[in-house]
C-alpha cells in the first residue's frame, strides 16, 4: 500500500469488523432463511446469491423473494425495493457529517452501507482513537457483507435441512442490537422524548406502510421534532439568559 | 422481465440512495439542520426497534427480552452482554409459556 494512512488502516478496520460480531448471531439465520425463501420462490442459486452481492439489504431481499414467489411484476419488485431502501439517504447524510470521505471511499462505502453498520459507526466510531475513520466504517460494513453472503450461499445450497429462524427466536437479536446503540444516546429529556415518539409513530405507521418507508418517515419526523425542540430551547435560553 | 434484470434494477435504486447521503457531507448547513442530523440516529433506531417488538406476533416475549437487554446495556454499556442477556430472557419467557 502506498497510501499515507496505510499503517493505521488495518487495526481500525479490524476493530470495525469485530464491533459487528455480536450481530452475526442474528444475521446468519436470517441470511439462510432469505436464501431458502428465494430458492423456494424459484430463483436459482446464482440469482439468490446475486441479490446478496448487489442489493445487500435484508428486508428488501426478503420482500423480493416473496414477490418473485407470488409472481409479482418486475417493476413492482423494483418499486418496493426503492421504498424499502430510501432510508439509506438518511444514514449517508448523518455519517457524512462525522466523516469526510474521498470520492473513491464514498463509492466503496455506499455499496456496503446497512442499518447495522451505520448504527455501530455513528455510536462506536467517535470512541475510536482519532474518531470515526473510513477504515473503521469499511470494517463494520464488510463484517456484515462477508457473513451475509457466506450464509446466503450456505442457505441456497443446503438450507432446506436447517431450522427456521423463527423456531430459534433470533428475530429478537435485531431490536436488541439497535437498543444497545440507542440506550447510550438517551442522555436528556428531549432525546428520550424523540425516541419514544419516533418509536410509537413508527409502530402506528407500520400497520399501513412497508417497513423501509416507516423507518424513513418516522426517522425524519423524529429528527425534525428533536431539531425543533433543541433549536427553540437554545434561542429562548439565549434571549432569556438562562439554559434549559 | 427476467430475474437477473430485476435484480440489477433493484441494485440501481438502492446504491444511489446510499451514495447520495454520503456525497452531501460537505454541504454547509444551518444550526436547525445540524441538530436534525444529530437526532437522526435516535429517531431511526427507535423506529427500527418499536415496530419490530410490538408489531411482532410474539411481542410479549420480545418485550421481556428487550426490557432485560435494555436494562443490562444501560447498566453495563456492553452491547454483546445486552444482546446475550436479552436473548436469554426472551427464551426464558418463551419457555415459561409467555
Amino acid at each position: 500500500m502506498v497510501s499515507a494512512s496505510a499503517p493505521s488502516f488495518f487495526p481500525a478496520f479490524w476493530r470495525g469488523f469485530r464491533a459487528l460480531a455480536p450481530l452475526w448471531l442474528g444475521i446468519i439465520p436470517f441470511a439462510v432463511a432469505y436464501a431458502v425463501t428465494a430458492r423456494a420462490a424459484g430463483l436459482t442459486v446464482w440469482e439468490t446469491q446475486l441479490l446478496s452481492l448487489t442489493v445487500f439489504a435484508g428486508a428488501s431481499q426478503f420482500a423480493a423473494a416473496g414477490l418473485f414467489g407470488a409472481g409479482a411484476s418486475g417493476w413492482g419488485i423494483v418499486a418496493t425495493t426503492f421504498l424499502l431502501n430510501a432510508r439509506h439517504v438518511l444514514y449517508g447524510l448523518s455519517l457524512a457529517r462525522q466523516l469526510p470521505l474521498g470520492r473513491g471511499e464514498r463509492l466503496m462505502a455506499a455499496q456496503f452501507l446497512t442499518d447495522e453498520a451505520y448504527g455501530v459507526a455513528v455510536v462506536r466510531g467517535p470512541q475510536e482513537p482519532g474518531g470515526l475513520t473510513f477504515a473503521f466504517l469499511l470494517g463494520a460494513e464488510l463484517s456484515l457483507y462477508v457473513v451475509w453472503n457466506a450464509a446466503t450461499l450456505a442457505g441456497a445450497l443446503a438450507g432446506a435441512v436447517l431450522p427456521d429462524p423463527a423456531a430459534l427466536g433470533v428475530g429478537v437479536v435485531f431490536p436488541l442490537a439497535f437498543l444497545g446503540l440507542l440506550v447510550p444516546m438517551l442522555r436528556d429529556r428531549v432525546t428520550v422524548l424523540v425516541a419514544l415518539l419516533s418509536g410509537l409513530g413508527a409502530w402506528g405507521l407500520s400497520r399501513v406502510l412497508p417497513g423501509g418507508l416507516v423507518v424513513l418517515l418516522a426517522g425524519v419526523g423524529g429528527a425534525l421534532l428533536g431539531a425543533l425542540l433543541t433549536t427553540r430551547t437554545a434561542r429562548e435560553g439565549g434571549e432569556a439568559g438562562e439554559g434549559a | 422481465m427476467s430475474v437477473p434484470v430485476v435484480i440489477l434494477l433493484m441494485w440501481a435504486v438502492t446504491y444511489p440512495a446510499r451514495l447520495l447521503g454520503l456525497s452531501l457531507g460537505r454541504l454547509r448547513l444551518p444550526p436547525f439542520w445540524l441538530a436534525f442530523l444529530r437526532f437522526v440516529p435516535v429517531s431511526v433506531f427507535a423506529a427500527l426497534i418499536v415496530p419490530d417488538v410490538l408489531g411482532s406476533p410474539e411481542w410479549p416475549r420480545r418485550l421481556v427480552g428487550c426490557a432485560v437487554g435494555g436494562l443490562l446495556m444501560w447498566r453495563t454499556r456492553h452491547l454483546a452482554l445486552g444482546i446475550l442477556g436479552g436473548f436469554a430472557a426472551y427464551w426464558a419467557a418463551r419457555l415459561a409459556g409467555l
